[in-house]
């Protein structure tokens, strides 16, 4: 079953999620977060159990302020949902009853799930794929580089 | 169900080997869980090893993919273990990381903890791979 | 067990043209190829023909996710699934098998 989905302002968020709750909404399936460069997305799923009929609500967010409401008081299970999102996402949610970090207490560092984030593990460990014998003795014709890297990883570590 | 850190590892025998008794780290690691679950199903592992005999060999099994944030409770159930219980890794994530070996919240092998006495591969390994690798567990080098 | 059972993945070393891409594609990078090139006269031909010659085919199972795409992706078929288990290893690095250990693991010629 394809879910209805809804794009709401920021603004809106909460009073969108309060709305939904009260015709019935009252399930929260999911609460995440999508990089889309300069913005961040942060979707919803709520659920009408009797149903079983499905919205999926998002906004955006500045990627350089991204800040939203908590839905905690509407919805109790987005508490570990929000403290994902925002770990992964560099996400504050204001009102959040208990903001830590949910996976890496210890060193949160860099919000892992930003496309800009570099992944310690891809840098540190050099790519077998960067060999290239179909040009050995020709002299290297392209550059290969790992799927999903961006193009500047690697210079920014090499030297 | 023995008593230890916080009753999270659960005792069986190897049924091809009974003097074997396997502590698997019930922690719920994963899809590799399943396998060993799978594994006493088919009676590969009896589930009758709470009383230990002065004989047995004891070994304790982490199957699954360790989070660095579940990695303390893993070193709590080594810590409670007699000195020296080889510890045997079952699966590509409780062995290095596996699928998981570029993510920042997942140790790269429970050997950051605790030194690996066998090492069983797979994702997940077969119920059958964990027999296996149990009976080639060097036991004379571990004790 | 079946045939197909995923235990361990087969090389076929002859058939393996050393074109690297499973080594590109395989999400863990657990595949490692070393090869050369060499020139091979053909009688006939005018010019010899530049042909990889493969050194060294390594897989870490270890790391190996099982995912099979190595086996999909090569247009050679050079990889294929067998059914070992036994294949522990007491060191981390006996679980890296080379290119006769991955040849002895196939099923048929
Ligand atoms: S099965 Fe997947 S993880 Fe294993 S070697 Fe092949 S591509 Fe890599
Ligand atoms: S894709 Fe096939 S032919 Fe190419 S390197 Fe891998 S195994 Fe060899």
């Amino acid at each position: 079953m394809s879910a209805e989905s809804r794009t709401v302002a920021r603004e809106a968020w909460e009073e969108t999620l309060g709305d939904l709750k009260a015709q019935g909404f009252a399930y929260l399936d999911l609460l995440t977060a999508i990089d889309r460069g300069d913005q961040i997305e942060v979707v919803a799923h709520v659920v009408e159990p009797v149903s079983a009929g499905q919205i999926r609500v998002s906004t955006r967010v500045p990627a350089v302020d991204p800040r939203l409401a908590t839905a905690t008081q509407l919805f109790p299970a987005a508490a570990w949902h929000e403290r994902e999102a925002a770990e992964m996402f560099g996400l504050v949610f204001d009102g959040h009853p208990d903001p830590r970090p949910l996976l890496r207490r210890a060193s949160p560092g860099r919000p892992p799930l930003r496309t800009a984030t570099v992944l310690a593990a891809r840098v540190a460990v050099p790519w077998p794929g960067a060999a290239d014998p179909e040009s050995a003795g020709k002299g290297a014709r392209r550059r290969q580089l790992p799927p999903g890297v961006p193009v500047d990883w690697l210079d920014e570590t090499s030297t | 169900m023995m008593a230890t850190a916080g009753e999270q590892v659960r005792a069986y025998r190897l049924a091809a080997e009974p003097g074997t008794r396997v502590l698997v780290a019930s922690l719920g690691l994963a899809c590799c869980a399943m396998e060993v679950e799978s594994a006493v199903r088919l009676g590969l592992l009896r589930a009758d090893a709470d009383a230990a005999d002065p004989s047995d060999r004891t070994v304790l099994l982490v199957a699954g993919t360790v989070t660095d944030a579940l990695a303390p409770a893993v070193r709590a159930i080594v810590d409670e273990l007699p000195a020296g219980t080889p510890i045997v890794s079952f699966g590509a994530c409780a062995g290095t990381g596996g699928p998981y070996w570029d993510a920042p919240t997942v140790t790269k092998g429970v050997d950051q903890l605790v030194p690996v006495a066998q090492y069983i591969p797979g994702c997940p390994p077969r119920p059958e791979a964990l027999v296996a690798g149990l009976l080639a567990l060097p036991f004379g080098v571990a004790r | 067990m079946s045939p197909v059972a995923h235990g361990v993945i087969a090389l076929l070393p002859e058939a393996c043209t050393s074109c690297m891409i499973c080594v590109r594609e395989c999400p863990t990078w657990c595949i490692t190829v070393e090869s050369h090139a060499e020139q091979v006269g053909e009688p006939g031909a005018r010019r010899p023909r530049t042909v990889s010659i493969l050194d060294r085919f390594a897989i870490d199972f270890g790391l190996c996710m099982y995912c099979g795409i190595c086996i999909d992706v090569c247009p050679f078929d050079a990889l294929e699934w067998a059914p070992a288990i036994d294949n522990s290893a007491a060191n981390r690095n006996d679980l890296v098998h080379d290119t006769e250990r991955l040849a002895g693991w196939r099923m048929h010629d």
